[in-house]
C-alpha cells in the first residue's frame, strides 16, 4: 500500500517515526507498505519508490531531503498525482471550515483513497458529507485520533459493541481543562495560576480560550454525537459553557462534599458541554491531562474508558487505523 | 403506586390476617409488612405495610372497607419516591432570592456558603425532589441561574 503523510507537523513526524519504527508489524500485514509523499504547507517531496523515513526525519525542512521535492507544489497536486491507495490527512485542525484538510480528504476519497486523520475540523465541519463520499467510493475514512486521542473510543464500539444501542456518552473530552481543574483540586491553586501554568508547559492551544471555553470538548462532542450517535449535530448545537467562571472557593466546597468539577462533554438527548460535579469514586473521575469516557448502553450499560487524549499518544490511534485499512484490504 | 398503610390491630390471633383480606379484594400487591410487636398500645399492635395499588382510589376503598371491619387506620399516604441532587452556585447573586424562591416541588434540605475571597458568592446546595420531577426542577434552577448571572454546575 502507497502512503501519503499530509501535513508535516510534530503529528506527521512521529507518525513517520512510529511507521519507520513499527515497519516489521506493519509489513506482517502488507509487504509493500511505503509512504510515497509527504507535504507540508511549502511543498512536498514524492518517491514513488517510497521514501527514506529516517532521512525525512533529520531534515528541518522537507526541501533539505532534495530527492524528489517539490517546492510550492501543494497537497492537493500530490494527492492527485501520486495513486495513492491512503492518506494521513494530519495539517492543524480549523473548526471555522474545516480547511485545508476537508479538500485535502474530498479529493481523496472522491478518488477512493482510504483517508485516516486526526484532524477535527473536517469532521465537524462536513462529517455527513465526508462519510457519505467515502461510502460511495467504496474506502475507509477512519477518525480515531480526533476525540480522546489514544484512547481507542470509535474502534471498540465498531468492533465490540456492534449490537448495542448507545444511550448516552459523557466524558472529559480535553486535557488541557482536566490538567488545570487538577492543580485547583489538589494544589488550590486559582484558575488564572493554573491556566498560566498550563500555558508554561505547553500544554493549551495557541488561543487558550479553545480549551478553556469548551470549544475543543464541544467539537469532539460534535464527532461522537454524528458518528456514534447517528445524528446530524453542528457545533452550534452544543449548548457550552467553560471552566473560565470557575473559583477556588467551588472547587473546595465540592471537594468537601466528595465531588471534583470536571469540564464534561455529554451527548444525549441534548448535547452539552458544561463544567460539572463528579462524584470522586465514578469512574470519569481521573485528574491530570487524562480523557475519560463512559458509554452507556443498552446492553453493556456501562463502560468507561480512560487514557491520553492529546499529543505524542494520538500517534497510536492514527497508527492503528492504518492497520485497520491495511488488515480490511489484505481481506477484501 | 406505593402507600404507607399502617394499621393499630387487635393483639389477638387472626387479626392480621381478617385486614390484608380488603387489601387483597382491592387489588393491593403488599411489597412488605412491619408486624410491630416491640410497640403494643393498650391491647393494640401496629403494623406497617407498603401496598402497591393501581391507583389512589382502590386505597380509598380498601380503607373504608378496613374500618368498617372495625381496624383503626394510623397513617395511609402515597410513598412519593425522592431523588437528591448535589448542586454548586458560583456569582454575584442573591442568595435570600434564591433560597426564598419556590422550585417545582424541590426542597433546600443542604446549604453551604463558602467564605468568599472575592466578590462572587459561591453556595452549595442540596435538593430533594420527587424522582419524576427532579429535570424540571434542575431546569428551573438553570433557568434562575441565568436570569442571575450565575453559573450552576450541577453533578452528571
Amino acid at each position: 500500500m502507497k502512503v501519503l503523510i499530509i501535513g508535516f507537523g510534530f503529528i506527521g513526524r512521529d507518525l513517520a517515526r512510529v511507521f519507520e519504527e513499527k515497519l516489521a508489524l506493519i509489513k506482517q500485514i502488507d509487504k509493500d507498505f511505503r509512504v510515497i509523499g509527504v507535504s507540508n504547507s511549502r511543498g512536498y517531496v514524492y518517491d514513488k519508490g517510497g521514501l527514506d523515513l529516517w532521512k525525512l526525519l533529520k531534515v528541518g525542512e522537507l526541501s533539505e531531503y532534495r530527492k524528489g521535492y517539490r517546492s510550492g507544489g501543494s497537497s492537493a497536486e500530490l494527492i492527485e498525482k501520486s495513486a495513492a491507495d491512503l492518506v494521513v490527512e494530519a495539517t492543524p485542525t480549523n473548526i471555522k471550515d474545516g480547511e485545508p484538510g476537508l479538500s485535502f480528504m474530498r479529493i481523496a476519497l472522491s478518488r477512493s483513497i482510504h483517508v485516516v486523520t486526526p484532524n477535527k475540523g473536517p469532521l465537524v465541519v462536513a462529517f455527513k458529507e465526508l462519510t457519505a463520499l467515502a461510502e460511495k467510493n467504496e474506502c475507509e475514512l477512519l477518525y480515531e485520533g480526533t476525540v480522546a486521542g489514544a484512547v481507542p473510543l470509535f474502534s471498540l464500539v465498531r468492533e465490540c459493541l456492534r449490537g448495542d444501542r448507545l444511550l448516552r456518552i459523557s466524558g472529559i473530552l480535553n486535557g488541557t481543562t482536566n490538567y488545570i481543574l487538577s492543580k485547583m483540586y489538589f494544589e488550590e491553586t486559582s484558575f488564572e495560576l493554573a491556566l498560566k501554568e498550563a500555558q508554561e508547559r505547553g500544554i493549551t492551544e495557541r488561543d487558550s480560550s479553545y480549551d478553556v471555553d469548551g470549544i475543543d470538548a464541544a467539537c469532539k462532542v460534535v464527532i461522537l454525537a454524528n458518528a456514534i450517535m447517528k445524528r446530524e449535530a453542528r457545533l452550534e448545537d452544543v449548548e457550552r459553557t467553560g471552566i473560565r467562571g470557575v473559583t477556588q472557593e467551588a472547587v473546595s466546597l465540592a471537594k468537601k462534599s466528595n465531588y471534583a468539577i470536571k469540564l464534561i462533554g455529554t451527548i444525549e438527548r441534548e448535547l452539552e458541554v458544561a463544567p460539572k460535579l463528579v462524584p470522586t469514586n465514578h469512574p470519569l473521575c481521573v485528574h491530570g491531562t487524562l480523557n475519560a469516557v463512559h458509554l452507556e448502553t443498552d446492553l453493556a450499560k456501562e463502560v468507561t474508558l480512560v487514557g491520553y487524549g492529546a499529543g505524542k499518544e494520538t500517534v497510536s490511534a492514527i497508527l492503528n487505523d492504518v492497520l485497520t485499512v491495511l488488515r480490511k484490504r489484505r481481506k477484501a | 403506586m406505593k402507600f404507607d398503610l399502617t394499621l393499630a390491630l387487635a393483639d389477638r390471633p387472626g387479626q392480621l390476617v381478617r385486614a390484608l383480606e380488603p387489601i387483597a379484594k382491592n387489588g393491593g400487591n403488599i411489597v412488605s409488612i412491619i408486624h410491630e410487636r416491640e410497640k403494643p398500645a393498650e391491647g393494640y399492635v401496629p403494623v406497617s405495610l407498603v401496598v402497591d395499588f393501581p391507583s389512589k382510589q382502590n386505597l380509598r376503598r380498601t380503607v373504608n372497607d378496613l374500618r368498617s371491619l372495625g381496624v383503626s387506620i394510623i397513617k395511609s399516604e402515597e410513598i412519593v419516591e425522592t431523588t437528591r441532587v448535589t448542586l454548586i452556585l458560583i456569582g454575584k447573586m442573591d442568595l435570600k432570592k434564591l433560597v426564598e424562591t419556590r422550585i417545582e416541588d424541590a426542597r433546600i434540605v443542604g446549604f453551604e456558603v463558602s467564605t468568599p475571597t472575592s466578590n462572587e458568592a459561591c453556595v452549595k446546595l442540596e435538593l430533594e425532589a420527587p424522582t419524576e420531577s427532579v429535570n424540571k426542577a434542575l431546569e428551573e434552577l438553570k433557568r434562575l441561574s441565568k436570569e442571575e448571572n450565575a453559573l450552576l454546575i450541577s453533578s452528571i
